[in-house]
């Protein structure tokens, strides 16, 4: 009868184990990990359905623009945090009807739940499927952060001139949970961060925890702002322990802030200084990225031109400002 | 219980739990090349 207890209960123990320990990385890992057409991430997601052009519930402003297009629409596409800015575009200038939207069911094939038909004048693939849409000539105009190299790469082999047109200012951000002591870091520290000077937060002033620095998506517009910002120095390779340590993120201000606005992340300060739009036009706020209307510089489209004028006129601005980013004019 | 027995029983209970925990390994890797780092940063246990 002991013999039998003792063999029951080192099942039991043996099966306890493996319990505690998958049950230790799903409260650490696991139920972090939403994936981007999960339920739980559609939330952290724009919502494309709420910037939809000439529907009376969306998001976007409304100005009583002079400027009109009734023909050769240009098609419209750009990054998830740039949607409300051109959405905005096709609100206040293009005609009633234009836009084509057949619902957002996420999956596996449809990551981004954009759904656009293909005759629709706004689309929406983000920025890695974007650029190539746009060097491929299946967007007009693009509305994105700078290109990654790869991107730069590929209208060369594709013998595809792209021209960049300013059109706006947005801070870029580092964030952490908002139960992180830290509010605020300087440019070196941060740079320290990535590339592994230090990796406990406790060196920088804050707790006694590991530093997870968290990268992107290559290509993606942030991840590619996020290299320019490293310039030299180079990203260090993470401990597979930095994921169970404090987590430090990038994004673009207007993203995090205006679209996502997850209130369990806070921005910190660079330098002192708080990304918020007063600091970023005025120069203050240390890390400053423009976005571009881009286009292809044999597109035929004379409403390409006119349209990239209207933005960067006081109409256009104005639209961009209203929008929640700050207007390069 | 016989010790042939036990050892087939402790043998299935370590299999199945091996089992269940590298496929818990292999979607946690996966999953975390492809989640949202606001969410992920935003569930941190403090």
């Amino acid at each position: 009868m002991k013999k039998l207890i003792k063999q029951v209960l080192a099942v039991v123990l043996v099966v306890a184990l493996f319990a505690c320990f998958n049950f230790g990385m799903y409260m650490l890992l696991t139920r972090r990990l939403a994936n981007n057409f999960s339920g739980a991430n559609q939330a952290q997601m724009i919502d494309v359905e709420k910037y939809l052009p000439h529907s009376p519930e969306s998001h976007i402003p409304r100005i009583n623009s002079s400027f009109k297009l009734t023909d050769e629409l240009p098609v419209l596409d750009g990054a998830a945090a740039l949607v409300p800015v051109y959405a905005a575009v096709i609100e206040n200038v293009y005609p009633e009807g234009c836009v084509k939207f057949e619902g957002g069911e996420f999956s596996s094939d449809n990551f981004y739940g954009e759904n656009f038909s293909a005759e629709s004048a706004m689309q929406y693939k983000n920025t890695v499927r974007g650029y190539k849409a746009i060097v491929d000539g299946d967007t007009d105009i693009l509305f994105c952060a700078s290109p990654s190299a790869e991107q730069k790469k590929y209208a060369e082999e594709q013998g595809v001139e792209l021209v960049y047109v300013p059109i706006g200012l947005e801070a870029f951000v580092f964030f952490v949970n908002e139960n992180n002591p830290i509010n605020d870091l300087t440019v070196d520290q941060i740079r320290g961060i990535y590339s592994g000077e230090y990796t406990n937060w406790s060196e920088l002033g804050g707790a006694n925890r590991i530093i997870n620095p968290v990268t992107r998506l290559e290509g993606s517009g942030s991840q590619t702002a996020f290299e320019s910002f490293m310039g030299d120095r180079k990203i260090a390779k993470k401990s597979p322990l930095s994921v169970t340590g404090a987590s430090i993120g990038f994004s673009f201000r207007y993203y995090m802030d205006g679209i996502v606005g997850n209130e369990a992340v806070k921005m910190i300060s660079l330098n002192g200084v708080y990304p918020n739009s007063e600091n970023i036009q005025n120069g203050k706020y240390p890390i400053v990225a423009r976005f571009y209307a881009i286009y292809r510089s044999d597109n035929k489209n004379k409403n390409v031109p006119l349209l990239i004028d209207w933005l960067l006129s006081e109409e256009g601005q104005t639209v961009i400002e209203q929008c929640g980013y700050v207007r390069i004019n | 219980m016989k010790n042939k027995t036990f050892s087939a029983i402790m043998l299935t209970a370590v299999g199945l739990c091996l089992a269940v925990t590298v496929a818990h390994l292999i979607y946690a890797v996966y999953a975390y090349n492809h989640c949202s780092i606001i969410y992920f940063i935003a569930k941190e246990l403090w």
